[in-house]
């Protein structure tokens, strides 16, 4: 009998297909016992019903020939009485009838041969042996009948006797022997019965035993998946089926399902990062305009401020201050003039964004650019108080085919900056070309900034310090703008810096780029 | 307060807006002392005791919203009233100003009557 241990120890070998298999094999096998013995008992009973027949039959031939020999014997001591005192002689039809008498007994002793096999074999061999010799001298008796001659003894006396006691003897052994075969007959009767029973006994509770295994391994594993499904739909992505308790179709089926989950979860994993980075994209399109509005609040309240007490001191009739006046509206115009500059850097922002901008490349000096942009913005190192030096190496400097305005943004924006970080300092423009770049830098000596502040500088609407751009002015997006404008023109730009030890600028830009890549 | 006229306190760090606001305050009327940023805002108040206080938000050495709570811990000044201003526009900004502890809230460009009324609303409040 499968015990319930033995079972579950066959759980994660055995497929659906396995199982199913081994229970219908099992029960047909059961099956086919039950029909054996239940054949092997029918044929049991059969034999014992040939058996008897035989038996009877054997025994009435015994009789018959007893019956035949007592008859004929009877007849020859008649005759042979009537011989002696008659003397008469038989005619030829009484002879006839007595020789077919005499054959008669030989064919019911053949017959008799028939019966008993080995068992019988001695027994019946001696009562031939004596039949035989009893029928011929019965036979001589006859022969001799109608001879003149006078008879010697009809038989011997022996020869009945003996020819009687073995007849006897094999009737009794012919019925021991069917009483033997038929006990024989009756064990192997009982024992297929036995048979019989209990195997329909055991096949009921295998069957059952099976069954009941299979409902509850297939039971177990239908669980296991259920329980995967339910887990997994709930949301826990990461839970997957222990495959490896179940081998076929179940085990491929919770395979097939675990892959499944791992691909569902990385497609969810994958939405979940594009919605996070749309989020964050959002959240920063949100910070920009917000940005966007503080920055161009700022000059705005200069503008509108100033325009309303303007109005208003012209509406009081009061003498105007020319001085004050004319020092008012040029705060106006400076707060607008920042408002333009403002509103182009966030359009070329957005143009750099978006990819719109574009690169106009024309063949021109960088000396002479940079000279022209140093003149031009000479009247910031008033406001700080702040000198100028100009280093450019006349022998190297050639003329070079890059985007001209973007590079005078670039110096520009930096040479705007390093003035309104620096007070009473020194701003130093240096410039140098090697092989195939052109390298510019902007030096000052003013404020520095700090590793973390240098990390950050680069970012749009991002200063140094969320009120730098109220203490030093400037809308946070210059630097922004130079680094996008260097990696759009193939180069790039390096800081260096110490609080309070001034900063340095590096801009590398590769002097043709269609020629060669800019020098690392 | 003394019977004497109301100061307001303008805490302002850039020099253009500090100087249109303090004569188009003047001129409307008001006494008006300034500081430019938030530590000297807070030594201007105790010293001051001004009836109102124009704080901008963005400053240097103290921002405006460290400024604001720590005037509301120290009880001298806790009862002067702080109207926020601000190039900060956005909702969630006027929010923040408000847990600082400002009373009111007005963003740039100021719209001037519109401050000339708020400013009375806290003097009227506060007297």
């Amino acid at each position: 009998m499968l015990t319930t241990e033995a079972v579950s120890q066959l759980r994660p070998r055995l497929s659906l297909r396995g199982r199913l298999y081994l229970f219908s094999g099992a029960i047909l096998i059961l099956f086919a016992i039950n029909v054996g013995t239940s054949l092997w008992g029918s044929f049991a009973r059969n034999e014992s019903l040939i058996a008897y027949q035989e038996a009877v039959t054997a025994a009435q031939l015994t009789a018959e020939l007893e019956q035949n020999l007592q008859n004929k014997r009877q007849q020859v001591l008649v005759l042979a009485t009537l011989r002696e005192t008659t003397d008469e002689p038989l005619d030829a039809a009484a002879l006839g009838q007595a020789f077919a008498d005499l054959e008669i007994i030989t064919e019911r002793l053949r017959q008799l041969g028939g019966f008993g096999g080995e068992d019988l074999e001695a027994y019946y061999r001696r009562l031939h042996d004596s039949i035989t010799a009893l029928l011929a001298e019965w036979r001589q008796f006859y022969d001799g009948y109608n001879e003149a001659m006078p008879l010697s003894d009809v038989e011997s006396a022996v020869s009945y006797n003996d020819t009687q006691q073995r007849l006897q003897e094999l009737d009794q052994r012919q019925s021991f022997v069917a009483v033997q075969r038929a006990n024989a007959i009756d064990a192997t009767i009982t024992l297929t019965d036995q048979i019989t029973v209990i195997g329909f006994i055991a096949s009921i509770a295998i069957t059952l035993a099976l069954v009941f295994a299979m409902i509850r391994s297939t039971n177990a594993s239908l669980t296991r998946m259920k329980r995967g499904v339910e887990r997994f739909g709930s949301g826990d992505l990461t839970y997957r089926i222990d495959a490896q308790r179940d081998s076929g179709e179940i085990g491929d089926l919770a395979r097939t399902f675990n892959d499944m989950s791992t691909k569902l979860q990385t497609a969810i994993e994958e939405m979940n990062t594009a919605r996070a980075d749309a989020d964050s994209a959002n959240a920063a399109k949100s910070m920009f305009l917000a940005n966007v509005s503080h920055e161009l609040r700022t000059p705005l309240n200069a503008i509108i401020g100033y325009s309303e007490m303007l109005q208003d001191e012209l509406g009081d009739g009061v003498q105007i201050d020319r001085e004050q006046f004319h020092h008012d509206l040029a705060t106006i115009i400076f707060s607008g003039k920042q408002l333009l500059t403002l509103i182009n850097d966030i359009l070329d922002l957005s143009k750099i964004e978006t990819g719109k901008m574009q690169v106009s490349r024309e063949v021109f000096s960088p000396a002479g650019l940079l000279v022209q942009v140093c003149d031009a913005l000479s009247p910031l190192l008033l406001q700080n108080n702040n000198r100028l030096t100009l280093d450019i190496d006349k022998d190297s400097m050639r003329d070079m085919n890059s985007d001209r305005g973007k590079l005078q943004q670039i110096v520009t924006n930096l040479f705007s900056n390093a003035c309104k970080f620096t007070k009473d300092g020194e701003i130093t423009v240096s410039a140098r070309m090697t092989e195939d770049a052109l390298i510019v830098s902007v030096a000052d000596t003013g404020i520095g900034m700090t590793q973390a502040q240098q990390d950050r500088v680069f970012e749009a609407f991002t200063q140094a310090e969320s009120n730098t751009g109220l203490k030093y002015g400037g809308t946070g997006l210059g630097l922004a703008i130079v680094r996008e404008f260097c990696a759009m023109l193939g180069g790039r730009i390096t800081l260096e810096s110490q609080p309070d030890q001034g900063s340095l600028f590096q801009v590398t830009l590769p002097a043709d780029p269609t020629s060669a890549p800019a020098g690392a | 307060m003394t019977g004497s006229e109301p100061i307001i306190l303008l805490v302002e760090d850039n020099e253009v807006n500090r100087d249109m606001l303090v004569r188009r305050l003047q001129r409307a009327g008001h006494k008006v002392a300034t500081a430019g940023d938030g530590e000297a805002a807070l030594t201007a108040m105790r010293e001051q005791h001004p009836a109102v206080v124009l704080m901008d938000m963005n400053l240097p050495v103290k921002d405006g919203w460290t400024a604001c709570r720590e005037a509301q811990q120290d009880s001298s000044i806790a009862g002067i009233p702080i109207i926020a201003l601000t190039a900060h526009a956005m909702e969630e900004d006027k929010h923040r100003a408000l847990e600082a502890g400002c009373s009111d809230y007005a963003t740039k460009p100021v719209d001037f009557p519109d401050l000339l009324t708020k400013i009375a609303a806290q003097l009227d409040a506060h007297h």
